[in-house]
């Protein structure tokens, strides 16, 4: 129960829509753009690791019988907050996010670790679990929003990278496109795991 | 035991309404904080392209000039505002760009619409619309937009249609004209 083993376990041992395969719908919807998956990801990253902090100092507080509810209104309220921030201040990435901004309250990620871990544990541990899964998710996010955009648009980060008469694969933008890329990444983790055991035994 | 129930229950119901009020505290803060943020970008990139497309040759910025007007009451009592974005030469107002909304195919449709002291139609910019992409949404192409540029607002508005995109073409229509027509019923407060 070190501080870093909280933190770092994000980024791979239970790193969230690949290890944990939660919190799908944003993973799904809104990589069609490195930009877009960076995006996404800060936004559910703030909201995780305040609703951790707060469900922690509160854990005492809240009766158990109540606390999914008060849970829900936490998390709400962040995302609430994120959502006008954002609305005021980057209003391009608002518009593209748009309706999947409030729908970080249903991220089963946010409740997943309020409920299993920042209700269970102190204020500084939970910190560290909800940035490290929080950055987890938008490195994800990131990837799969490059490769997506790579293939689908021939760009990265809206720079051109491909060669010039590089025929975008459309498919890669629309949803199925979104399943192929994910399970690609799912099939290699697996592949690197796998090697990994091996190795170590 | 019935004691420690009652007492239980009500610790639910004081923990979740504290929680509850303390977060519609913190976000009612949080929203007049943004309001006049989000206001200002919701003019940026959403009005002022079309203000730009419809509005030309002034020395003023109509953005920073923009006034309210109020056109009418809703169904609670509450004034209906329009935004009026004025076009100068020097001090005299000889354009103004402001936007109405018409009945599409998919829901209203924002017109932002240009128009000269003289009565005349300058030029029209879609704000917003849930049009079909690909069919309805081809009303923001220059082609019909372009018919729009030098209608009088002494008459009906009336161009050609897009074909297969009639009630669009008749949404976009139905937006200039309620524009053209708070230019025409508010003539004294707009110019």
């Amino acid at each position: 129960m070190s501080l870093k083993h909280e933190f770092s376990k994000g980024f791979w041992e239970i790193l969230p829509p690949f290890r944990l395969v939660l919190g799908l719908c944003p993973t799904l919807a809104v990589t069609t753009s490195a930009i877009n998956g960076i995006g996404m990801g800060l936004a559910t990253t703030f909201v995780l690791i305040f609703s951790n902090l707060f469900v922690s100092l509160l854990r005492k507080f809240i009766p158990t019988q109540v606390r999914i509810a008060s849970f829900i209104v936490i998390i709400a309220s962040f995302v609430v907050i994120v959502e006008l921030v954002m609305q005021a201040y980057f209003y391009q990435l608002f518009k593209v996010l748009g309706i999947f901004i409030p729908l970080i309250v249903v991220n089963c990620i946010i409740l997943g670790r309020a409920e299993a871990f920042a209700s269970k544990n102190g204020p500084i541990l939970s910190l560290a679990d909800g940035l490290g899964i929080g950055l987890g998710f938008t490195i994800s996010l990131f990837v799969l929003g490059c490769i997506r955009e790579l293939l689908g648009s021939g760009t990265i980060l809206g720079i051109y990278v491909m060669w010039s008469g590089f025929e975008p694969f459309t498919f890669m933008l629309k949803p199925p496109g979104a399943f192929v890329a994910l399970g690609i990444l799912l099939a290699l983790m697996n592949l690197i795991s796998q090697r990994q055991a091996r190795k170590g035994g | 035991m019935g004691g420690a129930k009652v007492r239980d229950v009500l610790r639910m119901v004081v923990v979740l309404t504290l929680i509850a009020v303390a977060s519609g505290l913190i976000l009612s803060l949080i929203h007049r904080v943004t309001k006049g943020p989000i206001e200002y970008q919701t003019i940026k990139f959403v009005k002022e392209p079309a203000v730009k497309k419809v509005l030309t040759g002034y020395d003023n910025d109509p953005i920073a000039d923009r006034k309210k007007i109020v056109v009418g009451v809703d169904e609670r009592g509450g004034p209906i505002e329009l935004l009026i974005f004025p076009a100068k030469r020097g001090t005299e107002t000889f354009a103004v760009a402001l936007e109405g909304k018409g009945k599409g195919f998919g829901g209203l449709i924002g017109v932002m619409v240009g128009v000269s002291r003289e009565g005349e139609l300058l030029d029209i910019g879609i704000t917003s619309h849930t049009e079909t992409p690909g069919v309805g949404s081809r009303v923001r192409e220059t082609s019909f937009t372009d018919q729009f540029k030098g209608l009088s607002t002494k008459k009906e508005i009336k161009v050609d249609g897009i074909s297969g995109a009639t009630y669009s073409s008749r949404g976009v229509m139905a937006a200039v004209s309620q524009a053209v027509g708070y230019v025409n019923e508010f003539r004294e407060e707009i110019f």
